[in-house]
């Protein structure tokens, strides 16, 4: 079990390796494919930063992902908690209604989209970056499913102790849920911080790049830095690592001891 | 039976939200986009104020070593007489351009779009008729277009109008490695004013004596087959803008060219851009034929100075007009309607990418070669390259500039490319190729009938 | 399948319950139903550009002769019919295994797994191009181990290029989906386990009989959105074969991403096709809940 749990280990994690070796590798070592580790990392990385604004495209790249995975999760839960624990006939219709929103690919919705925040004003703005993908159908869905293993008899002895609807939601669910939480947190805050289509289309100011914005410029030269351009990758990819890493034991280890 | 009553209401009034929330806001949208209007006009009003007075344009293009660079020179050369003037350069990749110019025109809210961007040659008949709102007219603009090489400003003419102006040369080099010639009894003057039935006998002999392959080229992408096909002077379009495919005999000699070079093994077909400019930096290969912008590329393998020639390419055997000469890639920069300030904008190009040879001479050492004709006269242009043997390269690459056939790129370049890398893909797989050149011809009837 | 308690929820709870669900409803209708309306009203135009006219179902009609987009079709097709089923039961067993309490470095295995999801597809398109390169590690692999004679072209061959892409998705979204199956087997007790293992359960009945029912809604969740993305794919046919050789690997998306940004823009056509995305991706998911969606 080891073995095969290392041989998969292995293949997830040979191409990060590489991109890691090519990020202290020159350009024309890389595409020649270099696999060792070279001494241009610091070359590199003073290259990135002279080419590049990466601080403040890190800056822009934290602020949205956090705040679009914030009012994310507490949008879609609600809604998940909602379809589940009050579900009924017109509902469950609801929900299938809401699961059609995301089966359009979304090059065809932009153009419309677009043309409703220009109108509204939002070209240019946080809100409008972050609120196309505030609720979706995936975590709408996703907390309504884990919501079914949420014991009814814990609400209605939390009903019965006289906890109000918000106030059972709050402190019941969202504790016993964490696993949940954590999960959509991952998964939430990777998609907006790897986000790209709809951001380039609204943002438009040099102020407003993301770190995806950043690794894409450096693949538009007539002359790529491959060298260079695997630092900025590098770069992009650690914060979604870390926060998985981190958040990975809220939802793996389990808390089903919280509330029995 | 109630339940099914109250979900069937619910998922009524659902509809009925969703169609008057689509009816609303759609009668509501002129109302609307005149307030959207008016409030980015507001919001602009002070910026375009503030433009008068300071002078500030605001620029889309991509590559910082290359077209910032040259915007940031030519915004220094401007500065001299315009001490007030001011560029604000967004780097922006050509793809974004493309998209976020498609979703603003479409959208018909342009204020999201600067005052000037790049754009790539090819696209640009294709944007101008598509969004004919988006691009000025610089016919009348104070530019003087005559000094630009012809074949290049032809790109962005569009029904006699001048919709761009030039910038970088895409005139097409042959570079080969001379000590991989060398060793196959071969100079660079075997390869020059050559045919490509004599490249195909000399890439036989390099790869007999060395192994290597004399070109490498990424397969289902047909740049060379373009590029082919320009130095006859050969396009995929008419004049009418219909398609020329089927009975295209340039086309036809192209691809059996092309398959006869790959069955050779004079060419070797790599998967991606990645593993092409490999093949280039590690000696996988003795040669390559691409627009002149290439060699920054190879130039980033700096142990091999000294060992890269320059040439003009091979021409086609048995084609009519068949020159050495063509050009691949190259953009040019284009005003929006949306400027506020127009005549900044056209003066700032006038007196800067069309006239100014100091302009030219120092965005040089960056890879830029000027495809206005002044400039090639600047001693700049003169200095021996050491990497490629201590050859003039400029000089020469502005020389070849100025034979390269124009031809036409149509408004559905991009589709009749496809279709051709299609029929070319299939006809190297032993497909027939008048039934494959039939196929091209009907995808691209099919796209342009709608 | 009804429980009694459910059915006596008050007419309060029941508003309650649109009350919670309200922002995120009232969200998903204004950002995604109204501009899917005006898609649909646009898939009935056709024109170049900015400049439209009406031409009734024209669109939906002409889709059917694109042999390019047809191509597509079945291209798409393909890759969910062998791609899904492979990465979720995949999924679901490293899931398991990683959930096993005694397991040791269970957080580093975790992490590794997961990492290729949150590389940026730069990177990911970059390694996996370089990985099949002609001179690439995998060709160098197979030679050397005497399996191929001379290198193999696998991104310009039809079936290859095509293998190549389901690799590189079974590579990239195993380790997402697996996230799915450790939080959702976190709602199972562990003493379940440990009471079918005394009961003399073997890794594999335990498997079936208590893993995989009682992850029912987290299977039926991560099959809907697998069905929808493989049925979207548009990253991996743009960046790893670019649809080549000849449209053999392209997908629908990238199709239409094709017709709205790299051709002349014909955004009815585009709109049209999305459409077909929907009615197709919308029949799977009915189906799937149909058969996976009871509650028990």
């Amino acid at each position: 079990m080891y073995l095969f749990l290392c041989i998969v280990s292995f293949i997830s994690v040979f191409p990060l390796y590489w991109m890691l070796s090519a990020a202290t590798n020159k350009s024309a070592e890389v595409v020649a494919g270099r696999l060792i580790p070279g001494g241009y990392f610091f070359e590199n990385l003073k290259n990135l930063l002279a080419n590049q604004n990466v601080g403040r495209a890190l800056g822009n790249s934290f602020k949205y992902a956090i705040i679009l995975t914030v009012v994310s999760l507490i949008v879609s839960s609600l809604a998940g908690y909602g379809f589940e624990i009050y579900h009924d006939k017109a509902k469950d219709t609801v929900m299938s209604i809401i699961l059609l929103a995301m089966m359009v690919p979304f090059v065809a919705t932009m153009i419309p989209l677009f043309q409703m925040f220009s109108t509204a004003g939002w070209l240019n703005t946080t809100i409008g970056f972050i609120l196309p993908t505030v609720s979706t159908p995936f975590l709408i869905m996703m907390f309504r499913q884990s919501a079914r293993s949420f014991p009814h008899d814990i609400m209605e002895a939390a009903r019965i102790d006289g906890l109000s609807e918000i106030r059972i939601f709050f402190q019941m669910f969202i504790p016993t849920m964490r696993s949940t939480y954590a999960a959509a947190m991952t998964i939430t805050f990777m998609n907006a911080w790897n986000s790209y289509l709809w951001p380039k289309v609204i943002m438009t100011d040099a102020t407003s790049q993301t770190m995806p914005m950043v690794v894409a410029n450096l693949t538009q030269g007539y002359v790529t830095d491959y060298g260079m351009l695997m630092l900025a990758v590098l770069i992009c990819t650690l914060p979604t690592a870390i926060v998985f890493f981190c958040l990975q034991n809220a939802f793996a280890e389990g808390i089903t001891g919280a509330v029995k | 039976m109630k339940k099914k009553l109250v979900s069937i209401l619910a998922a009524g009034a659902m509809l009925a939200t969703m169609l008057t929330g689509c009816g609303g806001s759609g009668t509501q949208a002129p109302a609307a986009d005149n307030g959207g209007a008016d409030a980015g006009a507001a919001t602009e009003a002070p910026a375009a104020d503030a433009a008068s007075g300071e002078e500030t344009l605001t620029v889309w293009c991509w590559d910082p070593a290359f077209n910032l660079n040259a915007m940031y020179e030519a915004e220094k050369v401007y500065q001299k007489d315009h001490p007030n003037f001011k560029l604000n350069v967004v780097e922006t990749p050509w793809e974004d351009i493309q998209t976020k110019v498609t979703t603003a025109a479409t959208s018909g809210d342009l204020s999201t779009l600067p005052d000037i961007f790049l754009m790539q040659d090819n696209a640009f008949q294709k944007n101008v008729i598509s969004f004919p709102d988006v691009c000025m007219d610089l016919t009348n603009s104070g530019i003087d277009f005559s000094q630009f090489a012809a074949g290049k400003t032809a790109y962005s003419v569009i029904d006699g109008k001048n919709y761009g102006v030039p910038f970088d040369n895409g005139a097409v080099v042959a570079c080969y490695r001379t000590d991989y010639l060398e060793q196959a009894g071969l100079t660079i003057d075997d390869f020059t004013d050559i045919t490509f039935d004599q490249y195909i006998e000399n890439g036989k002999k390099v790869l007999e004596a060395t192994g290597k392959p004399l070109i490498s080229m990424q397969a289902g992408e047909c740049d060379l087959i373009m590029m082919m096909m320009q130095s006859a002077g050969s396009s995929l379009f008419n004049e009418d803008g219909t398609a020329n495919i089927v009975g295209n005999d340039t086309l036809k000699v192209v691809m059996e060219t092309y398959k006869q070079l790959k069955d050779s093994g004079v060419l070797i077909e790599v998967n991606s851009w990645d593993e092409y400019v490999g093949s280039l930096v590690s000696g996988d290969v003795a040669g390559t034929i691409n627009g002149c912008w290439i060699m920054a590329s190879i130039q980033t393998a700096e142990d091999q100075s000294g060992k890269w020639a320059l040439t003009n390419m091979p021409s086609l055997v048995g084609a009519a007009n068949a020159t050495n000469y063509s050009n691949n890639g190259g953009s040019s920069w284009a005003v929006t309607t949306k400027c506020a300030n127009p005549s900044l904008a056209t003066d700032f190009l006038a007196s800067t990418f069309a006239g100014s040879t100091e302009l030219y001479d120092n965005i040089l050492p960056s890879g830029a070669l000027a495809t206005w004709a002044p400039a090639g006269d600047s001693n700049a242009y003169a200095t021996p390259n050491e990497f490629f043997g201590g050859d003039a390269v400029s000089a020469k690459i502005v020389e070849f500039s100025t034979k390269v056939p124009s031809n036409i790129t149509g408004v559905y370049y991009y589709e009749g490319r496809d279709a051709v890398a299609t029929a070319i893909t299939n006809y190297i797989n032993g497909s027939d190729i008048e039934t494959e050149m039939k196929t091209a011809e009907d995808t691209v009837n099919f796209n342009m009938g709608q | 399948m009804s429980k009694p308690k459910k059915m006596t929820l008050s007419r309060k709870h029941n508003l309650t319950g649109w009350v919670f669900l309200a922002p995120g409803a009232l969200l998903i209708l204004l950002m995604s139903f109204v501009p899917m309306v005006r898609a649909l009203l646009l898939s009935f135009k056709t024109g170049v550009g900015a400049a439209m006219k009406s031409c009734g179902i024209l669109n939906y009609t002409r889709m059917f002769q694109d042999a390019v987009f047809v191509q597509s079709i079945k291209n798409t097709f393909f890759y969910l019919i062998i791609q899904v089923p492979i990465m979720l039961v995949f999924a679901l067993i490293l899931a398991s295994i990683l959930n096993n309490k005694n397991l040791r470095f269970k957080g580093l295995f975790r992490t590794m797994i997961f990492l290729p999801c949150a590389t940026s597809l730069v990177a990911y398109a970059v390694i996996f191009r370089s990985l099949f390169a002609n001179n690439g590690i995998i060709n160098l692999l197979l030679v050397n181990l005497g399996i191929l004679d001379q290198p193999y072209s696998f991104l310009t061959h039809t079936w290859s290029a095509r293998i190549v892409i389901i690799i590189a998705l079974l590579w990239r979204w195993t380790g997402y989906n697996m996230v799915f199956y450790l939080s959702g087997l976190q709602n199972i007790e562990y003493s379940v386990y440990e009471a079918a293992k005394i009961d003399g359960a073997s890794a594999v009945q335990t498997f079936f009989k208590i893993t995989v029912p009682l992850l029912k809604p987290t299977i039926l969740l991560t099959a809907i959105m697998s069905t929808n993305g493989t049925l979207q794919l548009f990253d991996e046919s743009v960046n790893l074969t670019d649809g080549g050789p000849a449209n053999a690997s392209i997908t629908m998306s990238h199709y239409i991403y094709n017709m709205s940004f790299k051709y002349v823009p014909n955004f009815g056509y585009a709109a049209a096709m999305s459409f077909l995305i929907l009615i197709l991706v919308a029949v799977l998911a009915f189906l799937q809940m149909k058969v996976g969606d009871k509650r028990d």
